[in-house]
């Protein structure tokens, strides 16, 4: 409990300011996706999947979710053994005080794909099995051990700040590197739409002319339309709306193009992707990113004090266990808020198209193509799911068919 | 098996105009020579594998025909002067000293071509595409890019100019060859000591030399496992960081020309940055090729890594030479490119080496020093940080050259430092 002194001091007075703004901005954040209060019917998905679909789909998503959380776990043993001894590394570095952090940030990072090998292996083992995924071992541990290079060019950059940030100002850095870490990911939000790979423009004039009448019908601005390669990885059928300001961009997989979805479906689809940029959710999210950011520097702030700051490379295992663990407490927090960006932009589809049999139609084949549970047991929906289960997207459509006059 | 050179480096412009055609028959036997060797080989593989020591006389026929191999492929790529004997009896100029059949280990006879392959692949990139024994066999002496080839047509150029032999060039040449010849030595069951890639052991006494760009080699051999496993991704930023600053570099060279051609020196500031970037990409290939062991700053800093390089101050060069730098440096920059191919070699050796051992080996790090020494000199001279050409052979490194113009040191006065072991 602190006592009445303690709040009188600045330090304490200006945390708790600080808090209370934490909070206002927050609820502010989350009202600003309006979702209508509905009453959502309590449907059986047994009336909509087969018996044995629904096994299948439960076996296989269960099997991935605990494999998730022994990986979870793993992966935090692994890091508190490198908070604790990783500082030794510093030897291994001539790059003086930011560069021999950024050493150990990375070698942190790489301990941590070592651990994570083995259970990637088990997933992709079991992706294959039930055919979801056509990746080979070698090439997927290949992709994965080169991704390490580009994970580690951000994570110098950013560490780079931070550190540079911690050595120049004193105890409030935490403050700063907040937004400079937004502004970082405000320009890679900018300019990601242009760095994803194996997309070309969408040269249906059908589908673009209906691209163009939903973004007037939801009040979205222009958007560029683009498809991307992915058959050669998986079946199953996805899209997304990324981008900011001109950058604005709606991606769908060629597996939902060309894969026995109806004109409607794809349009349903476009209709989503397309309620997110209307309502300014790629915005929205670095908003939410700001506000984890900050409870979670502060964090790196206060665990880093006993190996001399964050300043210090000395520090860095430490940080990045608290990093990781944080951001493993705040990840269910955090769907939960893209959860309701997700069931906003689900609505505004149903309103743009009039079609909620389309919207239980596509649910359907997604359930069925990427083999997910339509009704996952509560644990692994807070943990891992960013998305209304299938089950509570056909009830909304349900609800919103009975809501129309 | 020792290679012994005493060859005085003097050249006469007609032998050296007509080398490969007067080599021609020397190859055709050799080729002849190589068929028996083959069954040869294998006669003696198995007899070793009884014995436990290689027969005299196979021995000594195998010793004697990897001894003419090296003489006839040192008088092609102007390594010595002298036509070679048909025999392979000692006493040219390029010669191998090779020690009588020893007891050797029946386990590494057994498997002596699977030991062995790690050697025939730097042998490959260091003497040619296939090796000098299938080469000869072809009769096609086909060399590729690889770094006895190039340093031979670059030889002959400069032994058709200057009627003598470039020593750099002779003594990489000689280099190449000697572990050539230790590598088929080996394979061949005429040694069973492994080849040794060091280049400072391999030809005898070094020329001590006070380069305006220079390596100092104080790193330790030992290796971090963790840090040798994740290498590359490791290097990631800072390849990434490097091309940035090579974009920079790029416009600060064109800017140096334009103002070297007509101040007719290169201001501080510039000679500065440009001998940053140079540093900087030593530094990051050192670390890239294990070469060094620590992870190297990101500002290219002198004294900041155990593989260091020094580079005097901006000196006054030849106008003409700066002029033509581009054409110029096309030499250097295929040599350049040649040891980046040795330096990749090492890189893959010394990975498994280090991620078993914990340790990069000797003769690989020195290799790779040679070669990151030779590639920093060609992109400074590129760049104009120095007016000084490349030099190709293996040496020690002498005190720093004087403050203004780069000079020969006077023989004798400069204390060689050799590279840590």
């Amino acid at each position: 409990m602190a006592r009445l002194s303690d709040l009188r001091r600045p330090a304490t007075l200006a945390l708790l300011v600080g808090a209370a703004l934490w909070a206002w901005a927050a609820v502010a954040l989350w009202q600003s996706t309006e979702l209508p209060s509905l009453d959502l019917p309590h449907l059986d998905p047994h009336s909509f999947f087969g018996d044995s679909f629904l096994h299948r789909s439960a076996t296989y998503e269960r099997f991935l979710a605990i494999l998730g959380v022994l990986g979870l776990v793993t992966v935090v043993a692994v890091l508190a053994v490198y908070a604790r001894h990783g500082h030794r590394l510093v030897r291994e570095s001539a790059a003086g005080r930011v560069g021999t952090g950024m050493l150990l940030a990375m070698l942190g990072f790489a301990v941590v794909w070592l651990a994570e090998v083995p259970f990637g292996l088990v997933a992709l083992w079991w992706q294959r099995r039930y055919d979801v995924s056509h990746q080979g071992y070698l090439p997927h541990l290949l992709d994965s051990f080169l991704g390490l290079g580009s994970q580690f060019v951000f994570l110098c950059l950013g560490i780079g700040i931070a550190m540079g940030l911690a050595g120049v100002m004193r105890r409030w850095w935490w403050l700063a590197v907040v937004p400079a870490f937004v502004g970082l990911a405000a320009l890679f939000s900018l300019v990601s739409p242009y760095l994803i790979p194996d997309t070309s423009a969408i040269d249906n004039p059908t589908l673009v002319a209906e691209a163009r009448a939903l973004e007037r019908i939801e009040g979205a601005p222009h958007a560029r339309l683009r498809e991307q390669e992915v058959h050669r990885f998986t079946d199953a059928p996805n899209a997304e709306a990324l981008g900011l300001g001109p950058s604005s961009t709606v991606i769908l997989w060629d597996t939902l193009l060309r894969d026995g979805f109806s004109r409607e479906e794809i349009r349903l689809v476009l209709a989503h992707e397309v309620g997110h940029l209307a309502h300014h959710d790629p915005l929205k999210r670095l908003g939410w990113l700001a506000l984890f950011l900050l409870p979670a520097w502060g964090l790196v702030a206060l665990f880093t004090r006993r190996r001399g700051g964050f300043a210090q490379p000395e520090a860095v295992p430490v940080a990045i266990l608290v990093l990781v663990a944080f951001q493993l407490l705040a990840t269910p927090l955090l769907n939960t808020t893209i959860r309701r960006q997700e069931a906003a932009a689900d609505w505004a589809a149903l309103q743009a198209t009039h079609e909620p049999a389309t919207e239980k139609a596509v649910m359907r084949k997604l359930a069925t193509k990427s083999l997910s549970d339509p009704d996952p047991p509560f644990w692994a929906y807070a943990l891992y799911e960013n998305h209304p289960t299938i089950m509570q997207r056909i009830e909304m459509a349900d609800a919103w068919e009975e809501q129309r006059p | 098996m020792k290679l012994l050179l005493t060859d005085d480096l003097r050249r006469s412009r007609g032998t050296v105009f007509f080398r490969a055609v007067f080599a021609l028959p020397f190859l055709i036997w050799l080729a002849v020579w190589a068929i028996a060797a083959f069954f040869v080989a294998f006669v003696n593989w198995v007899a070793t594998l009884f014995e436990g020591k290689s027969p005299t006389p196979l021995h000594d026929f195998l010793a004697r025909f990897v001894r003419y191999a090296t003489q006839i492929y040192a008088y092609l790529n102007l390594a010595a002067e002298p036509l070679p004997a048909f025999d392979g009896k000692p006493g040219y100029p390029v010669d191998l000293e090779i020690e009588p059949p020893v007891a050797q280990n029946r386990w590494t006879v057994a498997f002596r071509a699977v030991l062995a392959l790690p050697a025939l692949a730097l042998a490959t990139v260091l003497v040619g595409s296939g090796n000098f024994v299938f080469d000869s066999a072809r009769s096609s002496g086909r060399l590729g890019f690889a770094v006895l080839g190039l340093a031979a047509v670059f030889g002959w150029f400069y032994a058709m100019l200057k009627a003598r032999m470039d020593r750099g060039l002779r003594d990489l040449i000689a280099y190449a060859l000697s572990y050539a010849a230790q590598t088929w030595g080996y394979l061949l069951l005429v040694t069973d000591i492994y080849p040794d890639s060091d280049p400072l052991t391999a030809i005898g006494p070094l020329p001590t030399r006070s380069d305006p760009v220079r390596m100092e080699v104080a790193d330790e051999l030992r290796r971090s496992r963790l840090t040798v496993f994740f290498r590359l991704a490791l290097a990631f930023p800072h390849l990434v960081w490097l091309t940035l600053w090579g974009v920079l570099a790029l416009l600060a060279a064109i800017f140096n020309w334009v103002v070297v051609l007509i101040a007719g020196v290169s201001p501080q500031w510039l000679h500065r940055f440009l001998s940053r970037y140079v540093r900087y990409q030593m530094h990051v290939s050192a670390f890239l090729y294990l070469v060094g062991n620590p992870f190297p700053g990101f500002v290219g800093a002198e004294g900041s890594y155990p593989i260091e390089l020094h580079v005097a101050g901006p000196e006054r060069p030849n106008r003409w030479g700066v002029f033509f730098r581009l054409v110029l440096a096309v030499p250097a920059l295929l040599l350049a490119s040649a040891f980046g191919s040795a330096l990749l070699v090492v890189a893959v050796l010394g990975w498994f080496a280090a991620l078993f051992t914990g340790q990069m080996p000797l003769g690989l790090r020195n290799l790779g020093a040679f070669a990151l020494r030779y590639i920093a000199q060609a992109y400074a001279y590129l760049l104009l940080v120095t007016g000084a050409y490349p030099y190709s052979g293996p040496c020690l490194e002498g005190p720093p050259p004087p403050a203004v113009a780069p000079a020969s040191p006077p023989p004798g006065t400069a204390a060689p430092t050799a590279w840590p072991a």
